[in-house]
């Protein structure tokens, strides 16, 4: 009964035209490459990172990978400074992921939480929605942390 | 291993089906297939487009309450498994719905019986009016039925073997 109980206020209702919804629909999700603005998730002070690298993965980092990215828009005091480069786990991403069960998931917008070196991630907190592939990934820590678990 | 219901159309979707999109208020919508994505992404009211569960139930086109509803309502604690239990839900299972499915078949029926009666009722009278069109006024004078009269065609080439057209 997925379908009655559905609140469609939140999503706002727009008069207007389909060819502008055509345009956005064909938007077509790929991996997250070099140069790629990621949304800093956590409270260690970045605010956007901008993808250098993609550790794994010749074509780009997805769903759960780690990147090497530099902090392009960061808060006043924090631990991470603009300029600095970092490691980071994207736990979400607009691309979507195949599952073990055969579906997909897609996230809304691309978004990473900053590790060390050794994969421990830099913040205390992490907001949003993460997926559980990073179980698998073992990124255990991020997971306790998350307020939700897709 | 859980059958959910497409955020769109309102039917199941099965394992290894569709596209779960997770929102970052962390709202899950699960699609069906591609077309619920698609009209979706459209942001397209399922109330209002006209093949979805969600309008038929809305309008009436469809059963909204039954006591058969109740056996589907999901339940979040998993039970211990028993075999007897389990076996008996399987039968219960393929009863309840076809009865569910029966008791929806006639809700259809009822709900479009009035036209149906509309349209003979529109049948009749045409045929009343226009029946000279199709029978000659003679023959209408013998029986006043709204039958047409029953012709019968004598046959006079037999089917043998020489009247045969030749097959190429």
């Amino acid at each position: 009964m997925g379908g009655l109980g559905n609140n469609f206020c939140n999503l706002p209702s727009t008069s207007s035209e389909m060819t502008c919804g055509s345009f956005l629909s064909q938007q077509q999700r790929t991996f997250i490459q070099m140069r790629t603005v990621l949304k800093v998730v956590d409270n260690s002070g970045a605010k956007k990172v901008m993808c250098i690298q993609a550790l794994k993965g010749k074509k780009g980092a997805r769903l759960g990978d780690t990147i090497i990215a530099s902090v392009k828009e960061a808060m006043p005091n924090g631990k991470v400074k603009k300029g600095k480069v970092v490691y980071g786990v994207v736990v979400r991403a607009a691309m979507q992921r195949g599952r073990c069960d055969g579906s997909e998931v897609k996230f809304d917008d691309n978004a990473v939480v900053l590790v060390d070196k050794q994969g421990q991630p830099i913040g205390t907190r992490v907001f949003g929605p993460v997926p559980h592939e990073l179980r698998q990934k073992k990124h255990v820590k991020i997971l306790t942390l998350a307020g939700h678990i897709a | 291993m859980r059958l959910e219901k497409c955020w769109f159309c309102s039917s199941t979707i099965y394992p290894g089906h569709g596209i779960q999109f997770v929102r970052n208020d962390a709202k899950i919508f699960r699609f069906c297939r591609s077309k619920c994505h698609k009209n979706f992404k459209m942001k397209r009211n399922p109330r209002k487009v006209k093949w979805t569960k969600a309008y038929r139930r809305l309008h009436g086109k469809d059963m909204t309450q039954d006591s058969t509803f109740e056996f589907e309502r999901k339940r979040n604690r998993p039970e211990r498994y028993d075999r007897n239990i389990a076996e008996n839900t399987l039968k219960a299972i393929k009863k309840i719905d076809k009865i569910r499915s029966d008791r929806a078949y006639d809700h259809i029926k009822n709900r479009l019986k009035t036209g149906k009666i509309q349209r003979q009722k529109q049948a009749r009278k045409q045929l009343e009016q226009d029946i000279h069109l199709v029978k000659a006024p003679l023959a209408l004078a013998q029986d006043s039925s709204l039958h047409l009269p029953k012709i019968t065609v004598n046959v006079s080439q037999t089917w043998t073997e020489e009247n045969q057209p030749m097959e190429e």
